[in-house]
């Protein structure tokens, strides 16, 4: 089935190895992604902070060159890039005379037609479907995964329908299940690691990101898995920091979901990329003898 | 003083709370401070300020402490106000304006590192069409040291140097740091939203 594919600016860059195990263990459950043409950065969310134009327009250019592909579907796996890709998809839809402003500087004009996903949504639907059931080739047994969602992929900045349970979502517990992990149970799956706070005002983003790797530790956790690469940078880049200026037990591993599937269906941790988390994560994957 | 806040005319109130409003497309006046948003947001206990006050400062036409506050400047936008408050009132859109607001009318932002990652975040869009983080970083970190030094903060800079060293290192033992520049083809497209967002 064949899919277009937006990296994003972070998948490009620090991220690198999200983008590398995307490609090949999407390929591997049977999807063929084709990489949106001249794809540009989204704004993220510096364009809603500094401009209410841009924050539409930005992402309205990569929708336009999407909807002219005439494929139905665009898969995202970053969470910032998805959200702001859907709420400029769904203003544009309200508002004639904008969406009319932004097409009018752009060379390929925005539709509305393209149907957007988040990875997690596609995955989640695949496991639903029973894809995994058949096409393992182990099961990550003693994985105890705290599933970590963060904020963009269940809240949005205007009122719309949301793929998942807003407090509880449970797109990513299926998926791991499914693979044979035994994800635990816990409170701060949702909540916000302070993403760009990280850079520049790292004492409070800090103190959000303690309160969610002590209860993670709390519940017996002996891993995180997310979907988001700014969740997964700074869970995994700062945790060090943290557990030391917090007295908390770890640290603990910051996988992508990405690469519990790849494991699962036998592809090497190596081709994945895992040796290039800031915790050590290979070591567990060893110990629990999944690789 | 406790009176003060009862001080506001009609006309400076009204003015204020309709530009907030409109810009946001917020109504503010659906809040009725059940502070559901208090009870979420996971940087009041850094700003002092939580979302149900900020609403009522707007309300109230206190348009200083409105836009000098830190809740204003430090919210993460993690939409956690919005998606509880049983009114659909998203106070992270209203910071969002009240941040636009005051870039626009070039007031000094109560928190120079968040303004100048945001600035050059924009900057480095405006430039390539994509981030390219060794550009991005270095214009934030020429822009927010520059800030901090105007304020005096010399070792305030060296701290963050410092850090922000440590992790490039860390960065590069990893592969995680690239050097390559991403440019995108389409430019011209970009430089016309760009330029149309200034002529607004």
């Amino acid at each position: 089935m064949e899919i277009i594919y937006y990296p994003g600016c972070t998948l490009d860059a620090s991220s690198k190895l999200y983008d590398v195990q995307t490609r090949i263990v999407m390929e591997k459950m049977g999807f063929s992604l084709r990489e949106l043409e001249d794809w540009s950065c989204c704004g993220a969310t510096s364009a809603s902070k500094t401009d209410e134009f841009l924050a539409v327009a930005l992402p309205a250019r990569n929708l336009g060159i999407a909807d002219a592909t005439g494929l139905g579907e665009i898969v995202i796996p970053c969470s910032s890039c998805y959200s702001r890709m859907l709420v400029s998809q769904k203003i544009l839809a309200k508002n004639a005379a904008l969406k009319d402003r932004i097409n009018s500087e752009l060379t390929k004009k925005v539709q509305g037609s393209i149907k957007i996903l988040n990875i997690l949504e596609l995955l989640a639907t695949k496991s639903r479907e029973g894809f995994f059931a058949e096409k393992l080739s182990k099961k990550l047994e003693g994985l105890k995964p705290a599933c970590y969602y963060g904020c963009l992929q269940t809240r949005f900045p205007i009122d719309m329908e949301v793929p998942y349970d807003v407090e509880n979502p449970q797109g990513m517990e299926d998926v791991c299940v499914a693979l044979g992990a035994a994800p635990v149970d816990w409170s701060y799956k949702t909540d916000c690691c302070g993403a760009s706070a990280s850079v520049n005002d790292s004492e409070l983003s800090f103190r959000l990101m303690s309160k969610i790797i002590q209860d993670a530790a709390a519940r017996g956790a002996n891993c995180f898995v997310t979907t988001c690469p700014m969740c997964q940078l700074n869970l995994d880049a700062y945790q060090n920091q943290i557990i030391q200026k917090y007295g908390l037990p770890g640290p603990l591993p910051v996988y992508f979901l990405t690469e519990f599937i790849g494991i699962a269906m036998g592809v090497s941790p190596y081709d994945l990329q895992i040796d290039r988390h800031f915790v050590e994560s290979i070591s567990l994957l060893k110990e629990l003898n999944l690789i | 003083m406790a009176t003060d806040i009862l001080k506001f005319t009609q006309e400076q109130t009204a003015t204020f709370l309709k530009e907030v409003s409109e810009r946001s497309g917020q109504n503010l006046q659906a809040c009725y401070q059940c502070r559901r948003c208090a009870a979420g947001c996971p940087v009041a206990d850094d700003t002092g300020v939580t979302p149900d006050r900020l609403i009522r400062m707007i309300v109230m036409g206190d348009r200083d402490q409105a836009s000098n506050n830190l809740l204003v400047w430090k919210c993460v936008s993690c939409y956690t106000c919005g998606t509880r408050c049983p009114n659909n009132i998203h106070t992270a859109r209203i910071n969002e304006t009240l941040k636009q607001m005051a870039k626009e009318k070039s007031l000094q932002p109560l928190d120079v590192k968040i303004a100048a990652f945001h600035g050059a975040f924009m900057k480095s869009a405006s430039h390539f069409g994509r981030i390219n983080e060794m550009e991005f970083m270095g214009l934030y970190e020429i822009k927010a040291s520059g800030e901090e030094m105007k304020r005096g903060g010399l070792s305030a800079v060296i701290a963050e140097m410092m850090a922000q060293a440590k992790l490039g290192i860390e960065m590069m033992k990893r592969k995680r740091m690239h050097f390559g520049f991403s440019r995108i083809k389409g430019m011209d497209e970009i430089k016309r939203l760009f330029n149309r967002a200034g002529k607004k």
